[in-house]
């Protein structure tokens, strides 16, 4: 021990302190594998890099390395030389192109030898346990996984046997020292064990164990090799340089180390006999070959531990990289995938709206084609999108007028506009249907612009307007029915009246014609008197006959064309119809009417009809109106240039408050027999002229109704 | 003015009112028009003798209103109703009122003519059995208080004897009075003197 101290000490003085010869030059470093620890490592080793730095005169050094410092020293060329074992050496070899120059001569009890092998055995007791293919189902200890001759030699000895170690055996375990491995078998800890040559040997020669305690599986003879083997024969550690150690400085080592075989005071002789010409390392590259071992196996976990020690970084960043690509592109495919979602979502909704609207809907290009259309519009039309997509639309829906005259594709409202962006609301077309028939719609038709602001064309709604044509016609007819059913209401009041009206005339002309003829009879009448009576006569079946018309006029279905009316006539004309009631009734009828009224463009039955209620009711509201008072005035009057007003004035008791508010609406009345149309049904005659029907307020007694009606300006000035 | 029978024309409407007067000169009746009830009562002297043509439905004072007035009177002309738009109740209103027809308009001028001169011969009857009656109670009122009271006792049925117990007279002058009665009511047997009793409301 003391002696290891002393050399220790000198190594660091050495280093610290280095000769000042060789200050300025650099040291030559050995790497060795430091498998026994680094103290045994200097012990071993510093003579032999005495030996060299002396022999060499150049400064060797000896760099301890553990199994994990090999590579890194290597390849950062921390050592230009390296003392491994075979294993390494041939890893590196394969790594880093190392070379090896010698290979070591192990002094191995008493015998220098160069070459070494795995040994099997188990204990002698064993019976059942003879040869290798005994070994199954055994449990099984070795050295080190990653030791050559404590396992891996046997390894390959078994897999030739078609054994895996760590398949096969009930038990694998690694005890980490040689003489631990023969102890645990000794003890019967394990059933089968192996080791490197010699150790077993050594260990009988220390008294440690016998060796006629054990058996030898698969024993190997060898002429020149003293010790019991069960493997293959492999060469000991190289000493090798590193590529970039220059070759005039390896051979130098090399001469040098071989010369060293001669016994040399540098020699350990306890540890190794010196050096021999290098050996052939192809045993072990086979090994590693068939055990699919580093460097024939980039998993081995050296090697992914080397390459993450190397790449620690480049990996994470790798990693990283490809996670958020890998979170990226999902968030992209998702993303993706959720437009793609809301693009049809979209689409279906687009369609399902364009669908489900019951007006038709079309869109047309700036040339005039048809680019889509909904399903409404072929319900309603008969045209499918084939027939209609991608051809001139106005051709197809819109070729002829109502009135069968055509209808040029240059006046259709849907091409304007998408010349001048102006949205178009037609209320009174036609469409025409596949079949060949039409039907009446109401449609708009607005420009279409792109992002860009450019018009691209036209979409078209429409209606199919027949049942609102229908129900308006019913309406209108409706309305006819109603006025005329008063008017008939109206006259069946007045019959009585207009009964007796009649009677008159008639009655005066028999009478007169009767008494023409007893005077001719008698021979009593002249000519003078004659002509005087027929002229009487022919009056008075004139103006039967006025009534008559007028009568049969007002009875009549109005006749939905309007004409010029005088106003002023036709007041005369009502007033001939209730003169009956004007005499029953007393009533002083007064006319303030204004001679230069304008005509008005209406419909003459209903305009009397209005006059007529309006003086009817006037009439009505007198009967309680002391005789002498019962005054019905009937004025015209022209409102500006544009109206004229009519008014009918009476003395009667007035409308009631209460009463007002509902005045005009239809089954209000303050009469026992009144029906409450009149008012109703004029307010929707003077409402159908335009025109305005109200209840005027009166300072005195009684009540103004008065309706005004535009007057047509155009048809005046003809 | 001569009381020879003429046809009163009542009726506001000229032309019918016209008509109507030729019609009655075409026959050669006289005849005046009136153009409402209120002008032909003032105008008109209740002992003029004729008929009286009136329309029913008249401003102011209708045809009905005016035979309802007419009633009134001891004596006047028959009246016929003309009506553009009669009804039953109406004419039977007017019958019942004492009018002598209900025609409407327009009529049958001879139906109108048949009426016409129905009414003026009516109108002549009433007027001759108005002047005996009238006639009757001038003779009636020249008797005296004991003969008008032999009178009543006489159409009562009395005998003379009785009559004379009850007026506490002899039965001869009883007997006188009677003969007095019968001769200034110009009456030749009992029964004339009931039927002029009946007429003098005595019964």
């Amino acid at each position: 021990m003391n002696s290891k101290k002393i050399l220790l000490l000198f190594f660091i003085i050495l280093i610290i302190f280095p000769p000042h010869s060789f200050a300025y030059e650099k040291d030559i470093l050995i790497g060795v594998l430091s498998h026994r620890g680094d103290k045994a490592t200097f012990k071993h080793w510093s003579a032999t890099a005495e030996y060299l730095s002396n022999t060499l005169n150049k400064t060797f050094r000896i760099v301890p390395l553990d199994f994990n410092q090999v590579d890194e020293a290597i390849k950062k060329e921390k050592v230009d030389f390296l003392i491994v074992n075979s294993g390494i050496y041939v890893n590196m070899e394969v790594k880093y192109r190392i070379s090896r120059l010698v290979t070591m001569n192990n002094l191995v009890n008493h015998h220098s030898l160069n070459v070494f092998g795995g040994v099997v055995f188990t204990r002698k007791d064993r019976k059942k346990i003879n040869n290798l293919s005994d070994i199954k189902g055994k449990s099984f200890i070795a050295v080190d996984e990653t030791s050559l001759g404590g396992f891996q030699m046997v390894w390959r000895k078994l897999n030739e046997h078609k054994i895996n170690p760590y398949k096969d055996f009930s038990k694998i375990a690694f005890a980490g020292i040689h003489d631990n491995v023969v102890m645990a078998v000794l003890l019967g800890e394990y059933d089968v064990g192996t080791v490197r040559t010699n150790i077993l040997e050594k260990m009988a020669e220390d008294g440690l164990i016998d060796l006629s305690d054990f058996k030898i599986l698969s024993p190997v003879k060898h002429d020149t090799f003293p010790f019991l083997l069960s493997t293959r024969l492999y060469p000991e550690w190289p000493f090798s340089k590193l590529p970039h150690t220059s070759n005039q400085l390896a051979q130098q080592v090399a001469v040098a180390l071989l010369n060293k075989s001669i016994p040399h005071p540098s020699n350990d002789k306890r540890f190794y006999s010196g050096w021999t010409v290098p050996l052939d390392y192809q045993e072990v590259h086979k090994l590693f070959q068939e055990l699919k071992l580093a460097p024939y196996n980039k998993r081995t976990p050296f090697t992914l531990r080397d390459i993450i020690r190397k790449y620690w970084t480049w990996l994470l960043a790798t990693l990283i990289f490809i996670l958020s690509m890998a979170i990226m592109s999902s968030w992209v495919f998702k993303l993706n995938r959720q437009l793609k979602r809301s693009k049809v979502d979209l689409e279906r909704q687009h369609d399902l709206v364009l669908n489900s609207v019951c007006d038709g809907i079309y869109g047309v290009d700036t040339e005039g084609h048809c680019t889509f259309m909904n399903k409404s519009m072929v319900n309603m039309t008969g045209w499918q999108p084939e027939d209609l997509i991608g051809k001139k639309q106005h051709e197809y829906l819109h070729h002829t007028h109502p009135d069968g005259t055509p209808h040029p594709s240059d006046e259709c409202p849907v091409y304007h506009t998408y010349h001048d962006n102006i949205t178009r609301f037609i209320e009174d077309d036609v469409f025409w249907k596949k079949n060949g028939s039409s039907f009446p719609v109401e449609y708009s038709s607005s420009s279409v612009r792109d992002s860009s602001g450019k018009t691209v064309g036209s979409v078209v709604v429409f209606r199919d307007i027949s049942e609102r044509k229908q129900a308006e016609e019913a309406a209108r007819k409706y309305r006819a029915d109603l006025t005329h059913m008063a008017r008939i209401n109206t006259l069946g009041e007045m019959a009585s009246g207009i009964a007796h009206e009649l009677n008159q005339p008639l009655t005066a002309i028999a009478t007169n014609a009767f008494a023409s003829i007893q005077m001719l009879e008698s021979g009593s009448a002249n000519t003078e008197k004659l002509i005087d009576i027929l002229e009487k006569i022919n009056h008075q079946a004139e103006h039967s006959g006025e009534i008559i018309r007028h009568l049969r006029q007002f009875i009549r279905k109005e006749q939905p064309e309007r004409s010029l009316i005088d106003l002023n006539e036709l007041i005369e004309d009502v007033l001939l119809m209730i003169k009956p009631d004007i005499n029953r009734s007393d009533v002083k009828v007064v006319r303030k009417f204004d001679l230069h009224l304008k005509k008005v463009l209406a419909q003459p039955i209903q305009i009397d009809q209005v006059i007529l209620n309006l003086c009817r009711n006037a009439l009505d509201a007198m009967n309680d109106t002391p005789t002498e008072d019962r005054i019905l005035t009937i004025a015209t009057q022209s409102s500006g240039d544009n109206a004229v007003i009519v008014s009918i004035e009476d003395t009667g008791s007035g409308v009631k408050q209460d009463i007002r508010e509902g005045l005009f609406d239809p089954f209000v009345t303050s009469k026992a027999n009144g029906m409450g149309l009149g008012l109703s049904i004029s307010m929707g005659i003077i409402d159908a002229h335009q025109g305005k029907l109200y209840l005027d307020s009166k300072p005195s007694m009684g009540a103004i109704f008065r309706f005004a009606l535009p007057i047509n300006q155009e048809n005046n000035n003809k | 003015m001569s009381n020879a029978a003429t046809v009163f024309i009542v009726d506001d409407d000229e032309e019918v009112r016209s008509a109507l007067q030729l019609l009655m000169e075409s026959v050669g009746l006289p005849s005046e028009t009136f153009s409402s009830a209120q002008i032909f009562l003032e105008q008109f002297d209740l002992n003029r003798s004729g008929c009286i043509i009136v329309d029913v439905r008249m401003p102011g004072m209708s045809g009905l209103d005016l035979q309802a007035q007419l009633a009134t009177e001891k004596l006047h002309p028959p009246i016929i109703i003309i009506t553009g738009h009669g009804d039953v109740p109406m004419a039977v209103r007017a019958v019942q009122a004492g009018a002598i027809d209900f025609i409407e308009k327009p009529f049958n001028n001879q139906a109108m003519l048949d009426s016409v001169h129905r009414a003026i011969e009516k109108d002549a009857q009433q007027r001759g059995e108005v002047s005996r009656l009238l006639d009757i109670e001038a003779h009636f009122n020249e008797l005296t208080p004991r003969e008008k009271e032999v009178f009543q006792y006489v159409v009562e049925g009395k005998r003379n004897k009785v009559i004379a117990i009850d007026m506490g007279v002899s039965q001869s002058t009883v007997e006188a009075h009677r003969a007095k009665v019968m001769e200034k009511m110009a009456a030749a047997t009992l029964s004339d003197l009931m039927r002029m009793a009946l007429l003098l409301d005595l019964l």
